[in-house]
């Protein structure tokens, strides 16, 4: 069964605004990357998920579960972190924990104090006093500690130090080794690098791509640099497939979609000094698919 | 939008609703006069001499009843006193939302970083107040003064611009109050509070000057002394030009002072920082068990709100029973008055406690649902709601029981502050029947169950009106149960307020009344149940 399933999920706010007929599945026990820039669709996904607001049409099931008809049980085996962070005001973070772990009724103390630790979580202080990167901890705090089957995380590291996003890769791990599903948005790519399975790209309210790292890097693109012996060679090159051409004297750069036979019957005959490929890193697959109009999905 | 046009469109809420209080006091009280004071000239002095015996007991509430023969001294007496001090209120309220409510919300920081001076920021935020404050006390004594014409006895149109002059020096020096303490502390509310109770200890220096308590040049230092030293719309009245011209200069140093002290200060502090005395660091959740409750861990969160409203409450009983036994003698010897007590059913003077307390009780739990009804509006837009119904809770659940901790709530609030009454009547030798005067506090939940279901179904359906239409309601409400019997408006009219389904429990039985409410409340907690699973969270 699938943690996640979505079917023609659509909400629909006007004026292209929402997210449109996704079809998602995601994997129990897999961390999934839902990637995108703001306003693709990344927050109104996660908030359909959770339950607190409803689909325009389709359907979308957790462990089986409809997301908005057994939103109240489902939300025992869902950790949640939110894209906007609540105010508690006045509340000092204990009181907000005990406050939470009331309403849930299944998080340990020993848990509490454990998750609180790791991430150097002072407990005693008042909301308000608190700093952004001690909120978003207070979140993280919130969801890792009833230790879910289910963590959707909406940008969670965002306000957190390199040292704390460390901690957190290593609460991911944890969880994901305890048989956890993690569906995690973000926009920071060497995040989703470091602890994703599988990555979903949205854009503009409709899932561009879906495919495990390692595909979406090795096969879809490449990223080339050739080098020819003059530079009128390399302004002439015309070849179906590579995009976001720069051309720097006698140095080709771009990235190259497809089978590489058109490209090597384009260089034939032609004097090539050096022809580098690699694949891409994932800022410059994320790039790509921004870089072109949304008819191409 | 210009930074200015921000300032003023900030205020614009304030502006309104103080504009409809001022100006329903002031067409209320301008065309009831003729009403209760008759309309020939020694009606009016017959009038004017009870009322001035019975206005003198009163001068720790209102000033000094001169010429209430005359509009002019009627309007003076029994409107603009209490219309001053609520505008002043606003203004200590606005005062703490410039000076630490825009910070908290980061536009402060965000206009200071787009190289807005610290100087331009307050002086511009301020000045979008003072004309906010001028459009609305204008048209509030615009409303009042059409109020006169309509009586059939206009006030001299130059006298009402003093006043409104007047007026707008006192509500200035609010809002520079407000706006220097909120540079002395951390948050909007400490400010809101603080600002507001030196406010009122300033006006009740005054006032214990007006009844004539001996508080010697300390008098000097409230704004209502300097207010009441003027009256425009006498015969022959004036104005304290020095007095006048106080005014507005000691409103002018609070504001440069706020500058001053908003230059020095760090963004987010308050102007002196305290040395640190943090509680000891935890990485456990707190024990207190009642934060596990459902209801009990809300009303252990806002134990402090409670038992203030409990206390202020209680203390606002306690003297309006100290003042039944004057108020009934001199009330029963203006035949106006005495027609209008009959009407009211009034024949003892704990018929007197009743209409009094209950009234006024029933008006100001209404406030204190509506304060939650705005919270709950504030938990959606805020992300609390998202993380209580993320944490496993049913939006059934939410909305049962954030009722359930207001009823809780409004009942601590009721049983203490009538508790307080009764001591209060028994002090006096006002009998009071205890059995019905428990009844009649008891009855008091289902108005809030009422008010409170409707305010849960409004935040279910559009949080950003919710508080406008309940207090529009709320106000409606009290001003027909207050002036109906006055205007001798036709019965029908009297039922549209909201409290006439109360009735008064502590003289006769009104059970259908009391029916009515508990079914408004249960079908509007049905509705509200349907609107808050429709809507989506944080929209």
């Amino acid at each position: 069964m699938n943690a996640i399933e979505t079917k023609g999920l659509t909400k629909d706010y006007g004026n292209g605004h929402g997210i449109f007929d996704l079809d998602l599945a995601v994997n129990e026990g897999e961390v999934f990357g839902y990637l995108g820039p703001n306003g693709a669709g990344k927050t109104t996904t996660i908030k359909l998920l959770m339950g607190m607001i409803h689909a325009t049409r389709g359907a979308g099931t957790v462990f089986g579960l409809d997301v908005d008809r057994d939103a109240v049980r489902l939300k025992k085996r869902i950790g949640y972190v939110p894209g906007e962070l609540p105010q508690w005001g006045g509340w000092r973070g204990e009181e907000i924990v005990a406050y939470v772990s009331g309403i849930r009724g299944d998080v340990s103390g020993d848990e509490v104090e454990r998750v609180a630790r790791r991430l150097d979580l002072d407990l005693s202080r008042k909301y308000r006093e608190y700093s952004h990167g001690n909120k978003q901890k207070l979140a993280l705090l919130l969801a890792f500690a009833p230790r879910p089957a289910l963590l959707i995380l909406d940008e969670p590291t965002s306000g957190l130090d390199p040292l704390h996003q460390q901690e957190f890769y290593g609460l991911v791990r944890d969880a994901r080794a305890g048989g956890a599903t993690i569906f995690i948005s973000s926009h920071v790519l060497s995040e989703v690098e470091h602890i994703c399975d599988r990555v979903g790209i949205v854009r503009e309210g409709h899932l561009a791509t879906v495919g495990p790292l390692a595909q979406l890097a090795g096969i879809r693109t490449h990223r080339v640099v050739i080098e020819f012996a003059d530079a009128v060679a390399a302004q002439m090159l015309r070849v179906p497939g590579l995009e976001q051409v720069s051309v720097d004297g006698q140095r080709v750069t771009g990235m190259y979609r497809g089978d590489f036979a058109p490209l090597i019957a384009a260089l034939a005959g032609k004097s090539v000094l050096t022809l580098d490929s690699r694949e891409p890193t994932l800022e410059e697959i994320f790039l790509s698919y921004y870089q072109e109009p949304a008819a191409r999905q | 939008m210009t930074l200015l046009g921000i300032a003023i469109r900030s205020h614009r809420t304030g502006a309104i609703a103080l504009f409809v209080i001022g100006a329903l006091s002031g067409l209320i009280n301008a065309i009831g006069y003729v009403e209760i004071a008759g309309h020939t000239r020694v009606e009016r002095q017959l009038f004017a001499q009870q009322m001035e015996l019975f206005g003198r007991q009163l001068s720790y509430i209102l000033p000094a009843p001169l010429q209430l023969d005359t509009m002019g001294g009627y309007l003076t007496w029994r409107s603009f006193g209490s219309v001053a001090l609520l505008f002043a209120i606003w203004g200590v309220l606005a005062g703490a939302g410039v000076g630490r409510g825009d910070e908290e919300r980061g536009l402060t920081e965000a206009w200071l970083s787009s190289g807005v001076s610290r100087l331009r920021w307050l002086a511009t935020r301020s000045a979008g107040f003072v004309i906010a404050s001028a459009v609305s006390i204008a048209a509030a004594c615009l409303a009042t003064q059409i109020g006169t014409i309509i009586a059939g006895d206009p006030t001299a149109l130059g006298g009402m611009a003093l006043e409104a002059m007047l007026v707008l020096a006192v509500t200035l020096v609010g809002f520079g109050l407000g706006m220097l303490v909120a540079q002395l502390v951390a948050t909007r509310r400490v400010a809101g509070t603080l600002g507001t109770a030196i406010l009122i200890a300033v006006y009740m220096l005054n006032s214990s000057s007006r009844a004539g308590g001996d508080v010697g040049a300390l008098k000097w230092l409230s704004p209502f002394y300097l207010f009441d030293r003027s009256t425009p719309l006498l015969e022959a009245g004036a104005v304290d030009t020095r007095a006048s011209l106080a005014l507005f200069g000691v409103a002018m140093v609070l504001v440069l002072l706020a500058i001053d002290a908003f230059a020095v200060r760090d963004i987010g502090g308050p102007l002196v920082r305290r040395g640190v005395g943090r509680a000891p660091t935890t990485y456990r959740s707190s024990r207190d068990p009642l934060l596990r409750l459902p209801v009990i861990a809300i009303v252990d969160q806002q134990r402090w709100w409670t038992i203030g409203w409990a206390l202020g409450l209680g203390a606002l009983g306690l003297f309006l029973t100290s003042l039944v036994r004057n108020m009934i003698d001199t009330l029963s010897a203006i035949p106006s008055m005495r027609v209008y007590l009959q009407v009211m059913g009034i024949t003892a003077y704990a018929d007197f406690v009743g209409v009094m307390w209950f009234s006024t009780a029933l008006f100001l739990l209404s406030a204190m649902v509506i304060v939650q009804a705005n919270g709950w509006a504030a938990d959606d837009g805020e992300g609390r709601l998202e993380a209580i119904l993320a944490s496993g809770a049913s939006r059934t659940r939410v909305v049962v029981e954030r009722l359930a901790a207001t009823l809780v709530e409004v009942a601590i609030v009721i049983a203490l502050s009538s508790a307080a009454v009764y001591l209060g009547a028994l002090a006096y030798d006002i009998d009071v029947p205890i059995g019905r005067f428990v009844l009649a506090t008891a009855l008091t939940i289902p108005v809030a169950f009422a008010i409170g279901a409707l305010g849960q179904l409004l935040v279910g359906w559009r949080p950003r009106v919710a508080v406008v239409l309940l207090g529009a309601t709320a106000i409606w409400s009290y001003f027909i149960q207050q002036f109906a019997a006055v205007f001798s408006w036709p019965e029908w009219i009297a039922h549209l307020s909201f409290y006439d389904l109360y009735g008064r429990p502590l003289s006769k039985d009104g059970w259908g009344g009391i029916a009515t409410l508990v079914v408004i409340g249960l079908a509007a907690t049905v509705a509200a149940q349907i609107a808050t699973r429709r809507r989506d969270v944080g929209t």
